[in-house]
């Protein structure tokens, strides 16, 4: 039988000129959370394309306007909700600064390992996430079973595997458990195992290392021009990493190192964030090397913390310090701060203006995703089409936070 | 003016007047429990102590006192001034004084307030004071330190009824003495007296009395913690959950200034408190008018009616204008109230005379008991407002309506208000052929009238009213109109358009300029109000 292209000549087989505009999200498998990619397709090059965020916006910074200060810890949770515990910190932190007080050290390496936990839970899903959309479904298991290690212990500490409201302005809503040195050492124990299995399983895979490499590069200058931080910025070669650039808790006093890539494409991007995972370990087990098993864990100033039930039920003092933060909220002095700390995406800002009353006047996020996913554009232009779900995936938008 | 120096302010002052006093006139507050402004001192809670430096060349005051060394873990004996209350130390020129930049002074507060909450019950979380109370302030502020004291507290008696207005707890009571002032300078009235000394002495009442003057609201107003608490308002809503309207009591011809407090998730409102005014009120309110709060909730009339049954607002006003339009104006007569605000007695008088109405009379709440503290005998707000509006129509006197209505003159009365002053005149009511009654509560007016408008009241409108000594005053509306009520003056537009003689104006603000050259306003010199007391 005759082909039935037989009597075409060759330029009508040339691609067809129209472009096709194709809509991808905003509630599609592999648009993580609710974001929509208005593509101009050339064939299976992408020749524009349009991000579209904001379908999760909850307005949680207006909402911080109407509740006191510690009422913000739950909306906080709810920005990166895979890594919640960083973003309770980073607002307890930014509080603090504006207050001028330092928790007590054990409360410092309590953040640290608790963070650093976190941290492992928010790379744990996105690297299992993109292999797993790439059809590496095992390591996407691996991950997500060593993710719930983390979540168990976290609901051990917390009493919620997912959005804790753990963090207080002055210290943590209550203080560690007697397991947590011995849980935290088993489940970053098996964390590195999985690591390990993970990169055995996929760096020797074909199929996996030609859908990474080289593919979503993105330039050292541009990512900065960007606003990029975190994993993301690392995996240009720019070691910006606010842990080391300007120290909090106690991260000036423990021996970590910031691992960077070198083409910023999406293997770079994979390669941080699992490299990361071991250097988070390392954290956790100096932290829980220094950190005292008894000792104060909220500063004592009545002003700022609520004070143990068992006087709020027995002195009248005690009584009168629930009420006062309770019902009219810890005042933070007039004024404003930025402060920022190293979430699981980059730079987590905090910019924080206060009345001098229990009540916030401004809260603003700085998410990373939102400056990241900014980038999006610029990193998938020029790309095929097959090309947005790793590059997309090694981003690590979290809808929550880009769109809060 | 001349100037003391606070802290690193300059401070001006009247001569003879107090450091406290001067301080909270430039607006800084030096932690007082005892002390009112409308009081006579009685320094005996210590709070308001404070450093005054010695003058240049002359030695300090010192005392000798044993201090906690805390690095030799013993007490040594050391010097430390001598510590000044500010409400009663007068100021002088060119004094040097330390309120929060002493540490002696923060030293010397912290211990205070320790020692007040030494036998203080844990009873915030059921006391009516919680969330406006000193003791919960001030701790706070200047102390912050633990209970230290091991021993159980002194037990005292609790809920104790001291009159009809009034409950007191002895455990949570301070003894500022400032009820017992407040009985003997403003009342008039020495009921209440303090028994037994140190941390057993309590406020008692005089045996064979009960604190039952007309003030005995004021004793729990100026309870600076929750020892006194009101009947009227205990248990009823937390104070946290109210807001405050600057609004004007209307229960006599005084126009007490105040605030309303009002719940605005329910619209009640809940109380009222003075708000200060030196030319009216000074910082006071009597009972009868902190309870007329309550009327602003009870016996309203709610809903039109139309020979006594219930109607919608527009059906009522249709036949309120079919009555009008159909009036002889001869035989017609307009009632103004005296309980109404200006802009509702001016949009009647609008009325009648696009109308044409001849007749204009007045009503009002029959006169009551005064005194020469605060209570006046004529109980309605605006008197003084509407003799004012009316002089130009020759307003009469409601004897004169009832004798109008007996001699067949005023066959259709169209009046504002519920309330008749006599007894007497309620009666005359019902030969009355057309009554249209514009009311905000059930009276003489509504029971006899054909229509029966509902009008919103004081606490639902905005509206000026006019006091006996003739200081106009504008008081704020609190809450929404209650049920199918309206403000009186819409009402009035309403019907006036209806009957086809449309008013002038149409918002409040423009009512009140097409008023101003009837009623020219004489404001009270409003002085600043604190709030807090």
């Amino acid at each position: 039988m005759e082909p039935l292209d037989q009597e075409l000549d060759e330029a009508e087989l040339e691609m067809p000129t129209e472009p096709m505009l194709l809509n991808v999200g905003p509630a599609h498998p592999a648009m993580h959370g609710t974001v929509r990619c208005v593509m101009e397709l050339s064939g299976e090059i992408i020749e524009h394309v349009d991000v579209q965020v904001g379908y999760l916006h909850r307005g949680f910074e207006k909402m911080c306007e109407r509740g006191t200060w510690t009422q913000v810890f739950p909306y906080v949770d709810r920005c990166n909700y895979v890594s919640p515990m960083l973003n309770n910190v980073g607002f307890a932190l930014a509080c603090e600064k504006m207050l001028g007080v330092t928790v007590p050290e054990r409360c410092q390496w309590y953040r640290m390992i608790l963070g650093e936990l976190a941290r492992m839970s928010d790379h744990l899903t996105c690297d299992g996430a993109m292999a797993m959309e790439l059809g590496a479904f095992t390591p996407f298991l691996w991950m997500i079973k060593a993710r719930e290690m983390i979540w168990d212990l976290l609901e051990e500490e917390t009493g919620a595997r997912l959005t804790h409201s753990f963090g207080r302005v002055g210290g943590m809503a209550s203080p560690p458990t007697e397991n947590l040195k011995d849980n935290a050492r088993a489940v970053t124990k098996h964390i590195l195992s999985v690591v390990d299995e993970v990169e055995k399983l996929l760096l020797g895979n074909r199929i996996f290392l030609d859908r990474l490499e080289s593919v979503g590069i993105i330039s050292q200058a541009d990512a900065i021009s960007l606003g990029w931080t975190g994993p993301c910025l690392r995996a240009t070669g720019v070691a910006y990493d606010v842990r080391k650039a300007s120290p909090y808790l106690k991260y000036g006093e423990v021996d970590f190192d910031v691992p960077v890539g070198t083409t910023g494409d999406c293997f770079d991007r994979f390669m941080v964030r699992l490299a990361e995972m071991r250097q988070s370990a390392r954290i956790i087990e100096q932290a829980c090397q220094r950190m005292a098993d008894s000792g104060p864990v909220n500063v004592t100033d009545p002003r700022i913390i609520l004070p143990p039930k068992d006087e709020v039920y027995s002195t009248i003092e005690g009584t009168i310090q629930h009420f006062k933060i309770v019902m009219e909220g810890l005042k933070l002095p007039a004024g404003e701060v930025y402060s920022y700390s190293e979430g699981g995406n980059g730079e987590l800002g905090f910019y924080l203006v206060s009345d001098g009353s229990g009540t916030p006047y401004r809260v603003r996020i700085r998410p990373p995703c939102f400056l990241i996913t900014a980038g999006l554009e610029r990193v998938i232009t020029g790309a095929m089409m097959a090309d947005v779900v790793p590059s997309f995936g090694s981003l690590n938008m979290i809808g929550g936070e880009c769109d809060r | 003016m001349p100037n003391f120096k606070l802290d690193d302010r300059e401070v001006p002052f009247e001569p003879g007047e107090t450091i406290i006093r001067a301080a909270q006139k430039a607006g800084i507050d030096i932690p007082h429990y005892c002390w009112h402004a409308g009081l006579s001192v009685a320094a005996n809670c210590r709070m308001c102590l404070v450093e005054i430096m010695p003058p240049p060349g002359r030695p300090a005051m010192l005392l000798d006192v044993l201090a906690w060394d805390k690095a030799k873990q013993e007490y040594l004996p050391q010097k430390k001034p001598k510590l000044v209350p500010s409400c009663q130390q007068a100021a002088a020129e060119g004094m040097v004084v330390k309120s929060q930049t002493s540490e002696h002074v923060d030293t010397a507060r912290a211990a205070v307030q320790e020692l007040l909450l030494l036998n203080h019950p844990v009873d915030c979380p059921i006391c009516d004071q919680a969330g406006e109370c000193r003791l919960q302030d001030y701790w706070l502020e200047h102390s912050g330190t633990k209970k230290r004291m091991r021993d159980e507290p002194i037990h005292k008696p609790k809920a104790v009824v001291f009159g009809p207005t009034i409950v007191y707890d002895a455990e949570r009571c301070i003894v500022c003495t400032r009820c017992v002032r407040v009985s003997e300078e403003l009342a008039k009235d020495p009921v209440l007296s303090v028994r037994e000394r140190g941390n057993l002495n309590e406020i008692v009442v005089a045996p064979g009395r009960q604190l039952d003057h007309p003030y005995t609201l004021m004793t729990e107003y100026v309870c600076p913690v929750g020892a006194l608490t009101s009947i009227d308002f205990r248990f009823k809503a937390r104070v946290w959950f109210l807001r405050s309207t600057r609004s004007v009591c209307t229960g006599c011809a005084t126009g007490c200034n105040s605030f309303s407090d009002f719940d605005p998730r329910n619209q009640k409102v809940y109380r009222y408190r003075p708000r200060e005014n030196l030319a009216v009120n000074k910082f006071w309110m009597c009972d009868d008018g902190m309870l007329d709060h309550r009327r602003i909730h009870e016996g309203r009339v709610l809903e039109a009616r139309v020979s006594g049954a219930g109607a919608a607002v527009p059906t009522a006003l249709a036949k309120a204008a079919e009555i009008l339009g159909t009036a002889n104006a001869d035989t017609t007569a307009v009632v103004l109230s005296a309980e109404h605000s200006n802009e509702d007695n001016y949009a009647l008088l609008s009325l009648a005379k696009a109308m044409g109405f001849a007749g204009v009379y007045q009503s009002g709440r029959p006169a009551g008991q005064g005194d020469d503290i605060l209570r006046h005998p004529d109980k309605n707000p605006n008197t003084a407002g509407i003799a004012a509006l009316g002089k130009v129509s020759g307003l009469k006197s409601f004897v004169e309506l009832v004798e109008a209505i007996r001699a067949g003159k005023a066959q259709t009365v169209i009046a504002l208000g519920s309330a008749t002053p006599t007894g007497s005149g309620a009666a005359a009511l019902a030969d009355v052929k057309n009554l249209i009654a514009i009311s905000t509560h059930e009276g003489a007016f509504p029971e006899h009238a054909k229509v029966v408008l509902p009008a919103s009241s004081w606490a639902e409108a905005d509206g000026t009213f006019v006091n006996a000594k003739g200081m106009s005053q504008e008081s704020e509306k609190v809450i929404t109109p209650q049920g199918a009520s309206k403000p009186a003056f819409r009402l009035i537009a309403d019907l006036a358009a209806l009957a086809g003689k449309p008013l002038a104006w149409k918002k409040l603000v423009e009512l009140r300029a097409v008023m101003a050259p009837a009623a020219p306003r004489s404001v009270a010199p409003e002085s600043a109000s604190l709030g807090a007391e």
